[in-house]
């Protein structure tokens, strides 16, 4: 018969001040914003209204459009995904010159996004350079009003979001497409291989766990940190159409002091980002079993 | 037994040792020196009253940073026992920002915020207390438009200069399009004639920006008011008391983004209207690429120094509404200034406010900008240019209402704004627009019960 140890407990003394710092910096303002999630007022004036801010929020047309704009965004995922692969593939197939490409591919990415904000606006307003050179060179029907018109104002801002991630994207990629063995390229050449069955029959299989981990940094990203390209480039404007979830917290949560309906557009969002966080984690858990 | 070290080895030891002890002693001097000296400064602040001032009023009254600035260092000559900290506030982050102090009792002594609710707002929020309490009835009298922030018998805060809106025409393009140049649109079917023979001519009749919602709210401040009776209406639609129904003011509304869509439809608002922010909007007057504009009195005396005084003329913008409020000007005090409830030094705060509406320091302000100070002591013979005769007539002319200061801060961010873009942008109809503000107004009753309370007594004159 074996006798069970005693469970020790000072192991988890030294645990403690990690657990303590995370309770703090996490776990507290967690908890803080589900509880505000069902008060109204503002911080020192709280009313307790139940589940009235999550119901609000669900007819309300600025939320739902808010969400709406979050998920048509997510459609520059697959867009900036397969243009970085494209340059990728192109950059490590070593043309002259791909180390200089690769840095000017990769300097938006390191722009503010508030200048890049600045500089669009002035770009893409109705009178502004893009049209004026669309009128100048005859094709004028092209000419839009790109952020002042709600037809246009999504598509706008999702490609100006295309522009700048897209060099995050090709410099993950042409890093993972460097790793890839050369003796796998070359067996495959050896085997007959063209250039096009090589690139992706053997390189871009090569780095899935690359381009898996992009499109859910990417998704996570789209879904919670554009904030500032929508407040630079239109400020959710015309009419709210361009809001995004974010720009609708900051505007609930800090403009109007909405303490209640900003703290339940968070847990919502949060319960968005958490499926795309649960996806990643479940990618990498498949990942780590293919690899034993 | 690193000393009994020998060899090049041991020398580089000590060597480094030495370089570290210089180092450690040179840094150990510096911040010696450097506590020292603040040691010293501390034994004059410890002593001094010190207010924190969170100003705006650039983007209304370019220069009048610099005036404040020249103001506290005049005040400090004088009041050396007094440090006044002026914190310059954005436009974008005035309301939010101030909210947030409000929120941890933190901040500023003195804040500025835009006139009427954005003001009476913080103070049944008990983050603000009355001026009135710190300032004698007899310097109050003097205030110009200082009732723009009354509430339960009290004044909020002070004012410091005043602000005209009114419609200004480019001459030379009305003589252009066959107009008169000296003859003002006084009804609205003499502006859309205007705007008609402008338009024929090639000439955009109206250059404006609304990329930050900016213009729509002007309009719903010059023309919803022009549709109203009495500011009672407007308060009782918002605050739900009865007398004028929600209903009736949406009918209102309904008809105004009615007209603003028919201009938009005509083609007389410049075609960028919604991808330019309302001081982008305005550079196509000075630049002639539009004929009029609604604009402020600044605006209007700095175009007259850019295109000659005589190529500009101005009037009241012209009378579309029905109501009997259509006959009152837009003059405002736009921003005022008041006291935090959290302000350590309130008496202080209020003695260096008041110490601003010194004649001089009055006169100081209109002749470094130009802004018409809102004080009557204000003498009407300081000014001598033509153009600002003109605005400064209008100005005092009449009563004026900016019916934009009437709304919760809340319902201008979330429906008038929105609203007006709607229409501006092409992309809504009138009912649509509506339905924003009528959606808002609701969630705002909702969302912030104490300051919907508030509202109500201050509607029907209890608050």
């Amino acid at each position: 018969m074996m006798l069970r140890r005693p469970r020790q407990l000072w192991p988890y003394l030294f645990i403690l001040p990690a657990l303590i710092a995370l309770a703090g910096t996490f776990a507290y303002p967690l908890a803080a914003v589900i509880r505000f999630s069902f008060y109204a007022g503002s911080v020192g004036d709280l009313t307790y209204v139940g589940t009235m801010n999550y119901q609000g929020l669900f007819q309300d047309p600025d939320f739902l459009q808010s969400i709406l704009n979050n998920l048509k965004l997510l459609l520059t995922v697959p867009v900036m995904t397969v243009l970085a692969l494209l340059i990728a593939l192109v950059l490590n197939s070593q043309v002259k010159g791909w180390r200089h490409y690769r840095a000017i591919v990769f300097l938006p990415y390191i722009l503010p996004a508030t200048a890049i904000g600045l500089s669009f606006s002035y770009l893409l307003s109705g009178n502004g350079v893009l049209n004026t050179l669309l009128r100048n060179h005859g094709i004028g029907f092209l000419a839009r009003d790109w952020l002042g018109s709600a037809a246009n104002v999504v598509p706008t801002i999702g490609s100006v979001i295309i522009w700048q991630q897209l060099g995050f994207g090709i410099v993950v990629f042409v890093a993972a497409l460097l790793a890839v063995p050369t003796e796998l390229v070359e067996a495959a050449r050896i085997d007959g291989a063209t250039g096009w069955q090589i690139q992706w029959s053997i390189l871009v299989p090569n780095i899935r766990r690359t381009i898996e981990f992009f499109v859910i940094v990417e998704a996570i990203t789209v879904l919670s940190s554009i904030f500032t390209y929508v407040y630079v480039l239109t400020k959710g404007g015309p009419a709210n159409t361009s809001s995004v979830m974010e720009f609708y917290i900051f505007q609930n949560g800090f403009e109007n002091g909405a303490i209640g309906a900003a703290s339940a557009a968070v847990v919502v969002l949060l319960v968005l980002a958490s499926i795309f966080i649960g996806i990643y984690l479940r990618l990498q858990a498949r990942a780590v079993r293919v690899a034993r | 037994m690193d000393n009994l070290s020998i060899g090049p080895t041991g020398q580089r030891r000590r060597g480094w040792r030495q370089r570290l002890k210089t180092t450690v002693t040179a840094i150990a001097a510096l911040a010696a020196i450097a506590t020292a000296g603040l040691s010293t400064r501390p034994a004059q602040a410890a002593d001094a009253t010190k207010i924190t001032y969170w100003f705006w009023g650039e983007s209304d009254i370019p220069g009048i940073d610099t005036w404040m600035k020249g103001m506290v260092s005049k005040y400090q000559a004088v009041h050396a026992d007094t440090q006044i900290n002026v914190v310059p506030q954005s436009s974008d982050t005035l309301i939010g920002g101030f909210r947030l102090a409000s929120q941890s009792h933190s901040g500023p002594d003195i804040d500025t915020q835009w006139a009427t609710l954005p003001t009476l707002t913080p103070y049944w929020n008990k983050a603000a207390v009355a001026i009135s309490d710190y300032v004698p009835a007899t310097e109050i009298a003097q205030w110009v438009n200082a009732s723009e922030n009354e509430a339960g018998g009290k004044i909020v805060a002070m004012p410091i200069y005043l602000i005209g809106v009114p419609l200004v025409w480019n001459k030379d393009l009305f003589k252009k399009a066959g107009l008169d140049p000296d003859k003002a649109p006084v009804t609205w079917s003499d502006f859309l004639a205007d705007c008609a023979a402008l338009k024929a001519h090639g000439i955009t009749p109206i250059g404006m920006g609304n990329s930050d919602g900016s213009f729509g709210a002007w309009m719903f401040a010059i023309y919803l008011k022009q549709e109203l009776n009495s500011l009672d209406e407007l308060k009782s639609a918002i605050g739900n008391t009865g007398g004028f129904s929600l209903d009736q003011f949406d009918g209102l509304l309904t008809k105004m983004y009615a007209m603003m869509a028919d201009l938009v439809a005509k083609g007389y608002i410049n075609s960028d209207v919604s991808s330019l922010s309302l001081t982008q909007g305005w550079q196509l007057f000075p630049q002639q690429k539009a004929a009029m504009a609604f604009t402020t009195d600044g605006n209007v005396l700095s175009w007259g120094k850019t295109l000659g005084e005589d190529k500009i003329g101005v009037a009241a913008p012209p009378i579309w509404g029905g109501g009997k409020l259509a006959d009152t000007y837009d003059v405002t005090q736009s921003s005022d200034e008041f006291i935090t409830s959290w302000a350590k030094n309130k008496q202080a705060a209020a003695d260096f406010l008041v110490w601003l509406h010194q004649p001089d320091n009055m006169a100081a302000l209109y002749t470094q900008t130009g802004a018409f100070p809102a004080d009557k002591r204000f003498p009407t013979s300081s000014i001598t240019d033509g153009l600002a005769k003109q605005l400064f007539a209008l100005d005092t002319a009449k009563q004026s209402i900016w019916l934009e200061n009437y709304i919760p801060p809340e319902v201008d961010s979330d429906a008038d704004t929105p609203a007006g873009q709607l229409i501006l942008s092409k992309s809504g109809t009138p009912e649509q627009a509506v339905a924003i503000w009528n959606r808002v107004i609701k969630k705002w009753r909702m969302q912030q019960i104490p300051e919907f309370i508030q509202f109500k007594k201050w509607a029907g004159g209890n608050s």
